[in-house]
């Protein structure tokens, strides 16, 4: 049943390259759906308290140490349900664009899923490491198959810039493995690290991670890859690719380097704090709408990175919301960033205006998305940026503050740039009102969004003890009471 | 029906009515729309009086848990007890009245259904608000009004300014909120809780000295009040706010959502009360508050912006109150201005509908005999505002002035200066609108006319409250010994609230300070009329104003100032952040480190050439250093 988790993409990203090219689509939202279904099911059979459910567990190339070993537990299949939720979203959107090949666009979505999924299960640090790098190909194809003219220059920074990244992290994976018997997670862990020893290792891996999240100083590959990129390439970078490096810093970066955590987690907090006002300001004055989004996700991601790294409990738990809430709402934004490019061939704030008078539907769901992303009440959003506010003010009140200023920035660039477009006169031609298609994606995200918003506690109660194993494994006191 | 059945309907009847326009509004004919608005409210204000009459004790409502973590969990529960529900009948009551004046004031709108909803989904959050068990309730209605006022302030988007002025109200809110949420944080980190009954037995019943935590927490909790209920350094964009259609601003911008804050802190006043710091902070601010909007308000010629700042004003009164501890007080006089502030402002509204929407009192004059029953209302309104004997803004203004006489002589004056600046700027509207000579168009006189029945009949009933609404507080009416009857309803069945008691002057003296209050507001009455009223004297325009008065007309300047301090540093680091630091050194950084890896590769290059001579004189080098090296090595 759990081996459907990698059967059911590859066979659907293979399986769709013979079809008929005016049935590729409804194919894929098949295939999206049914990888939907699977994760569903999973999830219907997993018991919050059971910890970790490995499926495969046992030797394989025993002279290097390497463990077919993959499992998951709450935390795993929370990311699970992200990405199964937002692949066929990210399909459906694409519904409007016509691409020069539908065929190959939609096999190289379910090669992504199963590079990400890979990641999500993976529990064997190079298991890890081959699906981390996988989800590179199909990316890197996609935006430089269906990107804007001027992509390559961006695309090969951001190639060069995220796999120089990883070597990194298998550098240090290495490293870490001479001092344990085999690359599982579970040996890797019970190594005992002399903290500088610790420290240096768990760079490599910080490294990789900074410049997949971004961390600030390491995004500047971000804004341009997000503006070239087609928009699927942005949707599937912004709402799961990152999520990947939030999740590693979780599973594998603070459980394998406890003895690191006194020397970085100040300076990573920090750096993410950075990250929150930095990318909030260079936000508020951008005219390209992706690129204004794009540093708005820096904003909320260092944000995330911060919460991840006071390795409390309940601010790992509004993490992990924060991380789906992100993922949705970021899709949505893309969309609507699009949804405009479509219509008027441009996605620049000063030539938009007045485009609430011509689509109202459009408008209405765009102002329920800026609302998500500055995270008003009833949104997941505010829950948890509570959760994480909240722990990062008991860790540290200044930082806390300092990072609360997302609430008052984040209202400063979203609004701008939705009346900006939105409202005043009308500027540009005739505005087609959203297809169906456009309106499921939004109805699916603001519903998910509001839902979570009102009722955190499916999602908080279902992670909540693996956050705690996750925890117990972190064998240091944590640094938050 | 029980209490606690009734409380859940109460909050979702607006909910439902915004639900069924949003989804057949748009097919649905205007007064259908209207009707179902203001049908819900009316219901909702009935079941409001049902629980009213049948609260004998505090009574929570669970709903749902929300977050349930081992360290803190918060829910979805509603508390009813006497100030909530009090709150409640303010918010419904004056909400049923402006929902049936808006089926008439925005009749020929587009938006005519757009706007309902967003009035009732504000009445569902500001219930929310008022009614929650705990601050996470409360902030979820917080900003849950926010939201409402932003769409709303907003509402006529074809303008960029009312848009302008919408997102300035909620990003100054925004910045209010951010203090309230880091008291929220103080307050679950210090007592693991953030319910009202838990949080008051924690620290009413405390043996520790908590007086450190709490100045924090009051501070944060008063930071969020001055952003919602527009107090010095954020108040500047309530008057900006009156860009939104005038129901609204006599709904959320005078009535109730302003008070959100005073609620606020007479739901905090137990902690208040152990933190003196904070309350005096709250009266110095309070004070400056009412001082500088009654000043500005002086020579505004916007009829809503005179209004706006009244309500700046009054709002830094009522917070004057509150630092004096006179909780009650506060109450009544929030009471008392929901009335006549609304009053004024759907006053004010009949008169734009009546002028063709024009807003600028210059252009208005001798309306008195056209409009005679917002005339009427008006006039009413201006005078219990001004602290007319017998109007309820006497009572509950004097209320507030004798506790000040009892804090210090110095207070009593200020706020009797302030008092006296209110009277002056309210007649010197009333007598430049309704007096004097038309001075509109020709077009504007021709279609002068009052407004239909659905307008009139709440400016009325507004009205009769604004007479008789002072009642509520007067000693010996409702109860035996001279007892306040709402001091003494709200002394009960709140948390903390019964703890304090009541200490304003007594007899003789609250006599002799009533009737100076009178005689002051007499006479200001009589000099307006004389400068205002007969000599018919119209303002002129804000170029020719000198001294004082240009100040008055500019709002002292304060947009100007924070633009300067604010907005302009913000944008200047936006703009050379993303030129200088992000492309010109950050990516070039990046850059340069690949550009790195390819020159040291091109030198190395260099090197291998190939021939065999340029070999053989490298290898001579080497082996002198060598030698040199080992040579050094030996002899030292």
């Amino acid at each position: 049943m759990e081996l459907l988790l990698f059967i059911l993409p590859v066979f659907f990203a293979l399986s769709v390259l013979v079809m008929p090219q005016s049935f590729v689509r409804a194919y894929g939202l098949i295939g999206g759906l049914a990888t939907l279904a699977l994760t569903v099911v999973l999830m219907a059979n997993y018991n919050p308290d059971g910890g970790m459910h490995s499926f495969v567990a046992q030797q394989w190339i025993q002279a290097y140490g390497i463990t077919l070993h993959f499992g998951y537990d709450g935390i795993s299949l929370m990311m699970l349900l992200l990405t199964t939720v937002l692949v066929p979203l990210i399909l459906l959107s694409n519904f409007g664009r016509e691409l020069s090949s539908n065929r190959l666009f939609t096999s190289m979505v379910f090669l992504m899923q199963l590079g990400l999924i890979g990641v999500f299960i993976s529990l064997d640090g190079i298991w890890f490491y081959v699906f981390w790098e996988i989800t590179l190909i199909p990316i890197f194809l996609i935006a430089y198959w269906f990107g804007e003219p001027e992509r390559k220059a961006a695309l090969m920074k951001f190639f060069m810039y995220t796999f120089f990244g990883s070597l990194f992290m298998l550098a240090s994976l290495i490293g870490l493995k001479s001092f344990a018997a085999s690359f599982a997670i579970e040996d890797l862990q019970a190594v005992e690290l002399a903290p500088e020893v610790a420290t240096w290792l768990m760079g490599g891996f910080f490294l990789a991670f900074a410049i997949k999240v971004p961390i600030f100083p390491f995004h500047t590959w971000q804004p341009s890859t997000y503006s070239k990129s087609p928009m699927a390439g942005t949707m599937l970078l912004s709402g799961i690719m990152l999520k990947m490096a939030l999740y590693g810093m979780l599973r594998w970066m603070l459980p394998l380097f406890p003895e690191a955590l006194d020397c970085v987690t100040y300076p990573i907090i920090i750096l993410g704090t950075i990250g929150v006002v930095y990318g909030a300001i260079l936000a508020i004055k951008q005219d390209d709408m992706k690129r204004l989004f794009a540093f708005a996700s820096i904003s909320h991601v260092g944000l995330i990175a911060a919460g991840i790294m006071t390795a409390d409990k309940d601010t790992l738990s509004g993490s992990i919301l924060q991380m789906i809430n992100h993922g949705l709402v970021a899709v949505g934004l893309f969309l609507a960033a699009d949804v405009i490019e479509r219509r008027l061939g441009t996605r620049s704030l000063r030539e938009l205006g007045g485009i609430a008078k011509q689509a109202p539907k459009f408008a209405f769901w765009f102002a329920a998305l800026a609302f998500a992303s500055v995270s008003v009440p009833f949104t997941s959003g505010f829950v948890g940026e509570f959760l994480i506010l909240k722990g990062m003010f008991s860790f540290d009140c200044v930082i806390g503050i300092v990072a609360g200023s997302t609430l008052i920035l984040g209202a400063v660039y979203t609004f701008r740039a939705y009346q900006l477009s939105m409202y005043g006169p009308v500027k540009t031609s005739a505005f087609a009102d959203l297809s169906m298609s456009e309106l499921i994606v939004f109805a699916v995200i603001i519903i998910a969004v509001v839902f979570l918003g009102v009722y955190p506690k499916a999602v908080i109660d279902f992670v909540e003890p693996s956050v705690t194993n996750l925890l117990a494994s972190i064998k240091q006191t944590p640094l938050v009471p | 029906m029980s209490v606690a059945q009734l409380v859940p309907l109460i909050i979702l009847l607006p909910l439902i009515g915004a639900l069924i326009n949003g989804l057949a509004g748009k097919k649905l004919p205007k007064t259908v729309v209207g009707a179902i608005a203001t049908g819900v409210m009316a219901v909702s204000f009935g079941l409001a009086l049902m629980v009213f009459s049948q609260l004998h004790e505090a009574v929570e409502v669970n709903l749902f848990t929300m977050i349930d973590t081992e360290s803190f969990s918060l829910h979805a529960r509603l508390l009813a007890d006497n100030l909530s529900v009090w709150m409640t009948l303010i918010v419904t009551g004056v909400g049923t009245l402006i929902h049936l004046f808006s089926m008439g004031y925005m009749k020929h709108d587009d938006g005519y259904y757009k706007f309902f909803i967003y009035l009732n989904l504000f009445i569902f959050a500001m219930l929310i608000l008022v009614l929650g068990s705990n601050y996470f309730m409360l902030f979820f209605g917080w900003e849950g009004v926010g939201i409402c006022s932003y769409l709303l302030i907003g509402f006529w988007y074809g303008d960029f300014k009312n848009t302008v002025a919408a997102r300035k109200a909620f990003i100054m809110n925004r910045v209010g909120d951010l203090g309230l949420l880091i008291g929220l944080f103080l307050l679950l980190f210090n007592f693991g809780t953030l319910e009202y009954s838990e949080l008051s037995a924690a620290i009413i019943g405390s043996k520790i000295d908590l007086s450190t935590v709490l100045c924090g927490v009051t501070l944060c909790l008063f930071i969020g009040a001055t952003g919602k209920s527009a107090q010095i350094p954020l108040f500047t964009w309530l008057p900006d706010a009156m860009a939104g259609p005038t129901p609204v601003s006599a709904l959320i911008h005078a009535a109730t959502m302003v008070t959100a804050g005073i609620f606020l802190v007479v739901r905090s006043n137990y902690m208040f009360e152990l933190a003196p710091m904070t309350q005096d902070i709250m009266l110095y601010i309070g004070l400056a508050t009412s001082i500088v909007a009654a000043f500005i308000a002086m020579r505004q010629n916007d009829i809503k912006k005179v209004l706006a700042y009244s309500t700046v004003s009054q709002l830094g009164m009522l917070f004057v109150a509150l630092g004096m501890g006179a909780y009650t007080a506060a109450m009544f006089h929030v009471t008392t201005h929901a009335f006549f502030k609304a009053l004024l402002f759907l006053g004010s509204g009949s008169v734009i509908h009546a002028m063709s929407d024009e807003q600028d009192i210059r252009q208005m004059g001798g309306l008195r005999k056209k409009i005679p029953v917002t005339h009427a209302t008006f006039l009413i309104g201006t005078l219990a505002i001004s602290g007319f004997p017998l109007l309820s803004g006497f009572y509950s203004k004097d209320e507030i002035i004798a506790h000040a006489f009892e804090h210090g002589t110095w207070l009593y004056v200020a706020l009797m200066a302030s008092a006296a600046l209110t009277a002056v700027y309210m007649f010197r509207l009333y007598f430049v609108t309704f007096h004097g000579s038309f001075r509109g168009t020709h077009e504007q006189e021709h279609h002068v006319h009052e407004g239909p029945a659905s307008m009139t009949l709440p400016l009325i009933v507004l009205a009769v409250l604004s007479i008789f609404g002072g009642i509520l507080n007067l000693p010996g009416i409702w109860l035996h010994n001279m007892a306040h009857w709402m001091s003494h309803h709200l002394e009960h069945n709140v948390a903390g609230l019964n703890l304090i008691k009541h200490t304003a002057p007594e007899g003789n003296m609250a006599l002799m300070l009533m009737v100076a209050a009178s005689v002051m507001s007499l006479v200001i009455l009589v000099v307006c009329y004389l400068v205002y009223g007969r000599k018919n004297s119209v303002p002129v325009a804000d170029e020719q104003l000198k001294g004082w008065e240009k100040w008055s007309a500019g709002k002292l300047y304060f947009d100007e100032l924070y633009n300067f301090l604010f907005v302009r540093p913000t944008e200047w680091l936006s703009e050379k952040g993303s030129h200088y630091f992000e492309s010109m050194f950050l990516h070039r950084s990046v850059v340069g480190v690949g550009q790195l890896i390819g020159k040291s590769g091109d030198l190395v290059r260099k090197w291998q050439t190939g021939r065999t001579d340029s070999y053989i004189l490298w290898m001579v080098f080497g082996l002198i250093g060598l030698v040199v090296y080992f040579l050094i090595y030996k002899y030292y």
